[in-house]
């Protein structure tokens, strides 16, 4: 004996719009792809950047200074931020963390131990600890200590061990050597003058300056500093991601500067994104239309079979059950949809990630889990669209 | 109007709400009509006197009710008012006390699976479904059918339309399809079938057995039917008469 349904089947005739199915099935289709392909791309762009830095830093720093303009030149004050300037940038989304560089405002001599005949004018700058990626045990001041423990930039000894050295006839230095001369710094304002001895306890790739502790620059400053606050001309500030455009759009806007190689993927990313929103903007306009033929063909079915649903209402029929009936010949197709979509959209994946990986870019073989929560959300969104469409259809008939 | 003797348990209700509420979940589905004008033949009938158009009526649970009705005074009219399939009147038709416009599509779905049944004049057979299916149809819908398989074949074997059942609803003859539709409207629980001239195609024979076989059903759901037709007739012991 056949079931309900089975009934339903021979009375209510789908395949009356069967060329409006086609389309819609096809729009849906197309339409899904497009946009998998749009979040997946995405993911995998991020991917690709980020594998590319330093893996055990989810952060990064960037040290932002005004350009110096030749406007500029000799006005001091114009290179310094403001406080209100200080506060915006605070508050930008992209700034997880924001820190001030600090100056001397004394002046600072360092010369070599012995006979090594080495004598130079110098500065100091600090920074909040966190900030500091070479921190270590000998990283602190109390105005006890004689000696001072300094940070000194990678460049720096690079700049000396393959610049200098090299054209001056002069021996390259390795790190532990230079971490174990002890350098004499003389700290001086008028005739009021201090003899420490410097230790470098690290090298900096994040921060290309001369670093003491905090803790030293803020006794040293108030001993011989000149007992007003310098504004900082250098800021600090720790972001998740330095390709960010917004960041790199307010840098621009502000006339601020930083190190350009960080922000370098800026543009790229910029374009990859313009792209995949093109892409995801015609899934997005492809799905819609789906959706409206899907809606056509539902109309057209039910209309087609108006009289049949009237008198299966009147034997009693209820909306929902005729409702039920509908949706299960229209659902198994959506899924269906999905499902090869997504199959499409992994595939391609794969096969990408294969010609990548010819070339040193990895991305994982396997497709982002958001794309398969796209996948879900259209078929949930045409369900719905179209449960609501069966509902409006029936519920004017009956 | 004329009043036969009803059963000792049948009782009227009036117009209480709450036993009429009451009555909606648990017991005999209650049908009033209140000052009930089709408003197409609103001139015609104020103009004569009728039983049913413009009065208050309550029908009593279970019984049998016969509504004799010449051509043209709104018989079919009537009996798609009882069963809410035409809304064209002033007055109302009240159902466990409440007009059929306030009960949802969902809880009148659920009274024609459960209450009400109907057997139509032009009896309105599914022509693309065999005379089996169409009766299954019916028996299947609400999920828990009333009636077995065994059941249908023994009404039809009673009726005489055991051969057609397999035919599709197109080659039916009017008589068959008759037949076929009142077995449709027995397989379903009912505690009101609702008929319009539903012997109109049998001859004497058919036509006895049909009634009976009604009545017989009726009868094992203590449930009473509105019948409407053109002349006087015995064939089954009415309880009550009305003229429209």
């Amino acid at each position: 004996m056949p079931s309900f349904y089975q009934l339903l089947k021979k009375i209510i005739q789908t395949g009356i719009g069967r060329s409006r199915l086609i389309m819609a099935a096809g729009g849906l289709g197309i339409a899904m792809i497009l946009l998998l392909i749009a979040i997946q791309a995405h993911s995998d762009f991020d991917q690709l950047l980020y594998s590319q830095q330093n893996a055990n830093e989810s952060a990064d720093f960037l040290v932002i200074n005004k350009k110096i303009t030749n406007a500029m030149m000799g006005q001091r004050g114009q290179s310094v931020f403001t406080a209100a300037e200080i506060a915006d940038i605070r508050q930008q989304s992209f700034v997880e963390a924001f820190g001030f560089i600090t100056s001397n405002q004394y002046k600072v001599t360092a010369a070599a131990p012995g006979d090594l005949h080495f004598y130079t004018d110098m500065f100091f700058e600090s920074v909040p600890d966190s900030f500091i990626d070479v921190k270590n045990e000998e990283w602190k001041w109390t105005p006890a200590d004689n000696t001072i423990p300094i940070i000194l930039p990678n460049d720096f000894l690079n700049l000396y061990n393959f610049g200098f050295a090299l054209s001056q006839d002069l021996p390259q230095i390795s790190q532990e050597t230079v971490k174990a001369i002890p350098m004499k710094i003389t700290i001086s304002q008028g005739l009021l003058t201090q003899e420490f001895t410097g230790r470098i306890v690290g090298f900096s790739d994040r921060i290309s300056s001369f670093l003491v502790p905090g803790s030293f620059m803020e006794w040293a400053n108030g001993k011989f500093g000149n007992g007003v606050a310098a504004s900082p001309s250098r800021v600090i500030i720790k972001t998740k991601d330095p390709s960010n455009p917004k960041l790199v759009k307010y840098l621009d806007d502000k006339g601020y500067n930083t190190n350009q190689d960080k922000i370098k993927y800026s543009k790229t990313k910029m374009i990859v994104q313009t792209i995949v929103s093109v892409i995801g903007f015609f899934g997005v306009v492809l799905l819609l239309f789906a959706l409206l033929v899907f809606s056509m063909f539902i109309q057209l079915v039910i209309a087609s079979c108006k009289k049949e649903i009237q008198l299966l209402v009147t034997l009693g029929t209820a909306p929902r059950q005729l409702q039920r009936y509908l949706m299960r010949q229209f659902v198994p197709l959506y899924i269906a949809i999905g499902i090869v979509a997504l199959a499409l959209v992994a595939a391609l994946q794969w096969w990408a990630s294969g010609q990548l990986a010819i070339y040193d870019m990895v991305i994982s073989p396997w497709i982002a889990a958001g794309t398969g929560i796209a996948a879900v959300i259209v078929i949930v969104l045409v369900y719905i669209v179209n449960r609501i469409n069966v509902r409006k259809y029936i519920h004017a008939i009956s | 109007m004329s009043m036969a003797v009803q059963p000792p348990w049948t009782f009227s209700f009036g117009k209480s709400s709450i036993l009429s509420h009451h009555f909606k979940n648990t017991s005999y589905m209650q049908i009033q009509l209140e000052n009930l004008v089709p408003v197409p033949l609103r001139d015609k009938i104020l103009q004569r006197s009728s039983d049913i158009w413009n009065r208050q009526i309550t029908f009593t649970p279970g019984s049998f009710i016969k509504i004799k009705a010449p051509s043209g005074t709104g018989k079919t009219t009537l009996v798609h008012y009882l069963y809410y399939i035409r809304t064209d009147y002033t007055g109302q038709v009240l159902v466990n006390g409440q007009p059929w416009a306030s009960h949802s599509k969902a809880t009148i779905a659920a009274m024609r699976q459960e209450q009400v049944s109907v057997i139509f004049q032009d009896l309105r057979v599914f022509e693309q479904l065999t005379a089996r299916e169409n009766i299954e149809l019916k028996r299947v819908m609400n999920g828990q059918p009333y009636c077995t398989a065994e059941k249908v074949a023994e009404m039809a074997a009673k009726l005489n339309v055991t051969h057609v059942l397999n035919q599709s609803g197109s080659t039916l003859s009017y008589g068959e399809r008759q037949r076929i539709a009142i077995i449709r409207a027995l397989v379903q629980p009912f505690q009101w079938l609702i008929m319009d001239e539903p012997f109109s195609h049998l001859d004497e024979e058919n036509a006895q057995r049909a009634a009976q076989l009604i009545a017989e059903e009726c009868k094992a759901r203590k449930a009473g039917f509105i019948l409407t037709d053109l002349d006087n007739d015995t064939r089954f012991a009415y309880d009550i008469h009305y003229n429209l």
